[in-house]
């Protein structure tokens, strides 16, 4: 019997999901026993015209990492979308935006001036800017056109499952392709992880008090961390509050806290404004009713840049998505 | 009051059970026509409640909550945190922070919810609608 067969694709990431599926180490070996990997860009030689030969609903699953931001992955997900019965979402960027979504703080023509014109190595005079259509003796080149907003993979194309994580870990890779192969697998939009808090997880937890309180915002560099104490405890912002569980606690384990790659719970529609809301809920409070409120919004100036770091990977998957800009 | 049929402000406001909903019911603030609703406490109106009342095209937000101290649960010193944290979101995401006001309203002060409604309406409808 022909084994089933699958894709992996990426769109606007860094590799790292990649490189999970390459840190599955003898795994591996289990998963192409199993599936045949009819499409894998980044090792394996098969083109788009590979794919646009298969059947509709052909392929069992394809796993996609990145978020969309150019013509290009958009096509690219569509046409793997109509060959695959299930699309997974794998990893931060496809999932709610990951890293490349914080591009929403800006928009294209702001990322061209900086990247192309006014980044300190760069040298272009004759202000010569990426085109879709260019013009040679030899004929005519093409670039896909780059959006002025980055997406998530549900924003472009129908979605069936989430692989979380930047990158997902090995095991949460592994529950996700057994599920899939089995057949065993939770209602459609589902994420393949736990569904506790990362704090329910977390060793440091017992070294929380009764009431958790931040009485000043820090930072990992400016404070020496303790790596037995709860981060929220030494005053410095850790999301294992509402983030979702699942992730090894790999940044933890390194004395950092967490940044919400694993995404929010389930039923919270705003990753950032929940996280927000929590801290917000624990700062100042043993003091609250002593500060006036000149005083707690100067408190308050400590906490530097807080959207960038409460939608540090979920920007794209937001209600707000992204910056208003000037016309 | 000033909602007239054209070129008015889309304004909406939380407005807490305990302080003002006795005062609301008393006005001739009509809830269904102005937007008002009452929530069990300021502290239930988290920030994801406010950006989706922009994701309906509200032009601003007032919530109106027990003044310091007098909050049964104590909740509105977490909502006064909660809308100082919004609001520096806000102004990142180049939405003007003055779109959300909180108002501390006690029992019975009428005249002062329908001074705050007013004043903000008017401030809202020189912003306009968040492009």
């Amino acid at each position: 019997m022909a084994k089933p067969k699958v894709a992996f694709y990426w769109n606007a990431s860094c590799g790292g999901c990649e490189e999970a599926v390459v840190d599955l180490a003898e795994d591996i070996l289990g998963v192409v026993d199993a599936v045949d990997i009819v499409f894998w860009p980044v090792a394996l030689d098969f083109k788009k015209k590979d794919v646009e030969k298969l059947k509709d609903n052909e392929l069992v699953a394809s796993f996609i990492n990145g978020a969309i931001r150019t013509e290009e992955q958009k096509e690219m997900v569509e046409l793997l979308r109509r060959k695959s019965e299930l699309v997974v979402a794998f990893g931060s960027c496809a999932h709610l935006g990951g890293i490349p979504g914080l591009a929403n703080f800006s928009n294209r023509n702001e990322i061209f001036e900086r990247v192309y014109k006014t980044s300190e190595s760069t040298s272009n005079t004759e202000g010569v800017f990426p085109q879709v259509k260019t013009q040679i003796s030899e004929g005519e080149l093409t670039l896909p056109l780059f959006f002025d907003t980055v997406k998530t993979l549900d924003q472009t194309v129908d979605v069936d499952y989430y692989v979380p994580g930047c990158a997902p870990p090995p095991d949460i890779i592994m529950d996700a392709v057994n599920a899939i192969l089995k057949g065993d697998l939770p209602g459609k939009g589902s994420v393949l992880a736990p569904k506790k808090a990362l704090c329910d997880e977390c060793e440091r937890n017992e070294s929380k008090p009764e009431k958790l309180e931040i009485s000043e915002f820090n930072r990992v560099h400016q404070i020496e961390v303790d790596p037995e104490k709860c981060f929220l405890t030494q005053g410095i912002i850790c999301m294992g509050i509402s983030t979702r569980a699942g992730c090894g606690q790999r940044c933890i384990n390194a004395n950092m806290p967490c940044r919400g790659c694993f995404g929010p719970l389930d039923g919270v529609k705003d990753f950032g404004l929940r996280s927000m809301s929590a801290i917000a809920s624990i700062f100042a409070l043993t003091n609250e009713e002593n500060l006036s409120e000149d005083e707690l919004e100067k408190l308050m100036d400590k906490l530097v840049d807080p959207a960038g770091l409460f939608y540090m990977y979920s920007l794209p998957s937001s209600i707000l998505r992204r910056k208003r800009m000037e016309k | 009051m000033n909602n007239t049929a054209t070129n008015s402000a889309k304004i909406m406001a939380f407005c807490c059970d305990w302080s003002v909903q006795p005062g609301l019911r008393l006005s001739d603030f009509q809830e269904e026509e102005e937007k008002a609703i009452v929530t069990m406490c300021s502290g239930r109106v988290g920030p994801e409640l406010i950006v989706q009342a922009f994701e309906y095209d509200a032009w601003g937000v007032l919530i109106c909550a027990c003044p310091l101290g007098e909050c049964e649960h104590d909740a509105n010193y977490k909502t006064l945190r909660r809308v100082f944290l919004l609001k520096r979101m806000l102004s990142q995401f180049n939405i003007e922070p003055e779109r959300v006001r909180v108002e501390w309203v006690d029992t019975g002060e009428v005249g002062k919810l329908q001074n705050a409604w007013n004043v903000f309406y008017e401030e809202m409808k020189k912003l306009g609608p968040i492009k």
